[in-house]
Parts: structure tokens; sequence; C-alpha cells
């Protein structure tokens, strides 16, 4: 008989003790997320998700259409923290970005949780911190690297979050993502295929040499990862 | 000038129940802030936590060459040092006066404990964050999309809205490591400001002319970022 996989979970919720488990899953509805939904507007928050292994951005919106993707979540936080700060409403656009499972609570039972729940409260708080420390890095990253730095900065990060060194996305969305036109991520993305460091066809990017990856993302993706590893270092 | 000696001359503070006011009172220890002085470095550990008055801190991104970024700016709404009750030891930015005045600060120690009493000052300082989180993904974004000229009109305003007048004390040099572009960049917008009569800058002294007019140039960024505090600090902010 094979031996069933045992379902990965959400860093946050397996901080949980185990005698407020069983009140916590009947909140939680597992629900299987696709590539470009939309969590999350930038408005009232229905809704909070504690990604399992699906990936989601964090947009902040600009009039024109435009966003940038100011953070990345994946199993290590969620989605809706204003919520844990006392705020009914989203200041960013929350988009799926690696299709994928999450755990899904209504927003009251979440904010009931909160008081209940010290442990989670703190975990989540400190998740807080880090989201803080990655929209910072982002910040300055936006303001001084190249675009191939950042790109590869941004492939390592999805696909860390992905488990995965398979990604699949567009020159286009990945320009989006970066806040670039098309045109310098097309290049900067062919210079990391010349050099062997990433295969791209239709829609799909796949990670050969991540160590070198590293070696040309900015120093922003070893601080975060660092940091994530870490948070008091 | 007077020095400000009053807590309530900083809005989270004046914002807190009086029966926590009153026993935060004796430990506040007013403190100067010189031009360029720095509050935090980044990484280090954080003995305290600055609620200012009259001053603004920087909130900097510094990289690893050297060169820094602002992520955001503290004034007389907020406070510098949220990390500590949000469970990060150390801080991950450094904290630099821009504008010189005075604080009011207060043991970490000692904030920590109120903090976890939980009511009215975990609920003012949680939503204080929600507010500084808005600005700082909104910097990401200016950093990326809006000219210099426009992210300078969003400093100057997003300070103004910070202090108790509309001069700020801080040199060029400061501003273009602010926002993370070079002197020169800077020198050539704040000439187009001051040639158009909307500040006047001499000597380390910036005062703003026309409000209103620096309003219309600036960014979406900034209606953004005031919102958000506005809205979620109300009477943090009110003016």
């Amino acid at each position: 008989m094979q031996a069933v996989a045992k379902p990965r979970s959400n860093a946050l919720l397996s901080e949980v003790p185990q005698k407020e488990r069983a009140r916590l899953a009947r909140l939680l509805k597992p629900v299987s997320l696709t590539f470009g939904e939309v969590l999350q507007e930038a408005q009232l928050i229905k809704h909070v998700y504690f990604p399992v292994d699906c990936l989601v951005s964090l947009f902040a919106p600009l009039r024109d259409n435009v966003a940038v993707e100011v953070g990345l979540v994946g199993s290590e936080g969620m989605v809706g923290v204003p919520l844990a700060l006392g705020v009914s409403t989203s200041s960013v656009r929350a988009v799926v970005q690696g299709a994928g499972s999450a755990l899904r609570m209504g927003a009251a039972a979440f904010q009931r949780e909160l008081d209940l729940n010290p442990v989670l409260t703190t975990s989540i708080h400190r998740y807080i911190h880090l989201l803080m420390c990655q929209v910072t890095q982002t910040a300055a990253c936006n303001a001084y690297h190249s675009i191939e730095a950042r790109c590869a900065r941004w492939l390592l990060m999805t696909s860390d979050r992905m488990r995965s060194d398979k990604v699949e996305l567009t020159h286009e969305y990945l320009a989006r993502m970066l806040g670039v036109r098309r045109v310098g991520v097309t290049v900067a993305a062919g210079n990391l295929q010349r050099q062997g460091v990433i295969a791209y066809s239709r829609g799909h990017i796949t990670i050969l040499e991540p160590k070198k990856l590293e070696k040309i993302a900015c120093e922003c993706y070893g601080l975060v990862k660092a940091r994530y590893e870490n948070p008091d270092g | 000038m007077p020095t400000p000696r009053i807590p309530s001359l900083n809005k989270l503070l004046a914002a807190l129940p009086r029966d926590i006011h009153e026993r935060l009172l004796p430990k506040l220890e007013l403190v100067p802030l010189k031009l360029g002085a720095s509050v935090y470095e980044a990484g280090g550990k954080q003995p305290y936590v600055y609620f200012p008055t009259d001053a603004i801190v920087s909130l900097l991104y510094v990289m690893k060459d050297g060169a820094s970024a602002e992520i955001a700016v503290v004034g007389n709404e907020g406070l510098v040092g949220i990390a500590l009750f949000m469970g990060g030891e150390t801080t991950p930015s450094r904290a630099v006066v821009q504008s010189a005045g005075h604080a009011y600060r207060l043991s970490s120690k000692r904030l920590k404990v109120e903090f976890e009493a939980g009511g009215a000052l975990q609920h003012l300082l949680l939503r204080y964050t929600q507010a500084l989180i808005t600005q700082m993904a909104q910097t990401a974004v200016c950093n990326r999309h809006h000219s210099i000229e426009q992210q300078l009109c969003r400093w100057l305003l997003l300070s103004a809205d910070r202090l108790p007048t509309n001069v700020l004390t801080m040199t060029q040099e400061l501003i273009a490591n602010m926002l993370g572009v070079r002197r020169e960049g800077v020198t050539e917008a704040a000439g187009k400001l001051q040639d158009a009569r909307l500040i006047n800058y001499s000597r380390g002294r910036i005062t703003i002319l026309d409000r209103p007019k620096l309003e219309r140039r600036v960014c979406e960024c900034y209606a953004v970022v005031k919102s958000e505090f506005d809205r979620l600090l109300p009477d943090a902010i009110a003016r």
C-alpha cells in the first residue's frame, strides 16, 4: 500500500497547542486556489487565508491599473493581517501567484479566535514583523537594484515558497510583479537563460542552477530568507 | 523656541485613555533628537522606544554598500520601535533623525509590559502598525513608479503633517539619502519647487509656502498614506 503523504500545513497554525486545535480545525475550511484568483481587494476583509502549498502576492494598487508587488505569502504566513491588528479593511490586493491549497476562515471567527488563542496571536504578530521586513526590503530593492537581480530574487522567493524549482509565469506577469516594462524582463530573463541558470519555455521557468541564481540575486533575497529562518538574528 | 514638555504633543500618547496616560507619564523622558543622529541601528537592540513630539525620524533600509532608502517617516503621530512589541527583538531598519526636535522615550521593558496587558494601548499600537505597513508598501511602489519631484513632494507633505510647524530642519544630502536618489536629482527637484514658490530652501531649512499647490503636484501615494492614517488613527491624527 502506498503511504498517504502527510498533508503539509501552515506554519502559523502548526504552532497552536494541541488542546486548541480541534476548535480551530472546525473554523478552517480547506480551499483549492487557482492561479490569478483574487483573494482580497483593497477593501473589507471577509476571509483570512493560511496558505498550505499555494503562493499569494500582495500588491499595493496604484491608479491606472498599475500595481506593484510588495510582498509574497506562502505557508509561513497568512493573508488578512490587518484583522490581527484590529483593522477590518485591507490596504493591499492579494492575488494567487502559485495554485495550491489553503485554509480559509471567516473574518469574525478569526477575530474571536485571536481573543481565545494567545499563542496564535503571538505567532501572527511575529509574522507581521517578518512581513514588514519583506516590505521594507522591497521598497529599498525597488529603488536600487537592477532588473536582473530583482528578477533572480523574485524567482528564488517564489520557488522557495512553492517548494519547487518550476515557476509558471509569463514575462508580462513578471514585469507587472517587478513594476518594470516587459522588454526589461525579456532582456533579463534572456541573460539568465544564456548563462544556463534558468530555462524558459511557454510560460514555464525552471531554475537549473539555484546557487548561481542566488549569486545573481540582489542581497535582498538572502537577507529576507535569513530573517525568516531566524527572526531575531 | 520653548521646549515642548507636554506628552500630549505626541498624538499616540495623547490618544491614550487618561489612566494609562497617567501611569506612563512619570516613566516618559523627554530627550532631544539631533539632526542626523541614529536612534537605532539595523539589527541593534532597542533599549527604548521613542514618541516624537517635534522631531521626525526616518526609517531607513541600509544596503550592503552603505546606500540607504527611506521606507517610512515617523513624527508626532507615531512611535519608533514597533519591532519590539511585534515580537522581533531587533529592528530591520535604521532609524535616523531627519528633522531635529524632541521625543519622549520610554524603556522597552515598560512598553512591553503595557502592551502585553492588552487594552487601549495595545489596540492603538496595533492600528498604528497597520498604518505604518501601508506607508511602507506605498513607499515601495512610489520608489519604483514616480518621479523624484513627486517623491520629494510626498516626502515634504508627509513630514510636514508630522510636525507642529511647516519648517523642516534638514539638508538636501539627507533628503537624497532618504529618497535613495543622487543629491543632484534632489537639488534639481527642490529648485523647481522653489522657483514655483511652493517651498523656500535656505541653509538647511525648508519652509513649505504653498501647501495646496504642493498637494496638486504630489503623486497619489501621499493621499493613500494620509487617508490610511486618518482612518486608522482618527484621534491621533486630528489636527
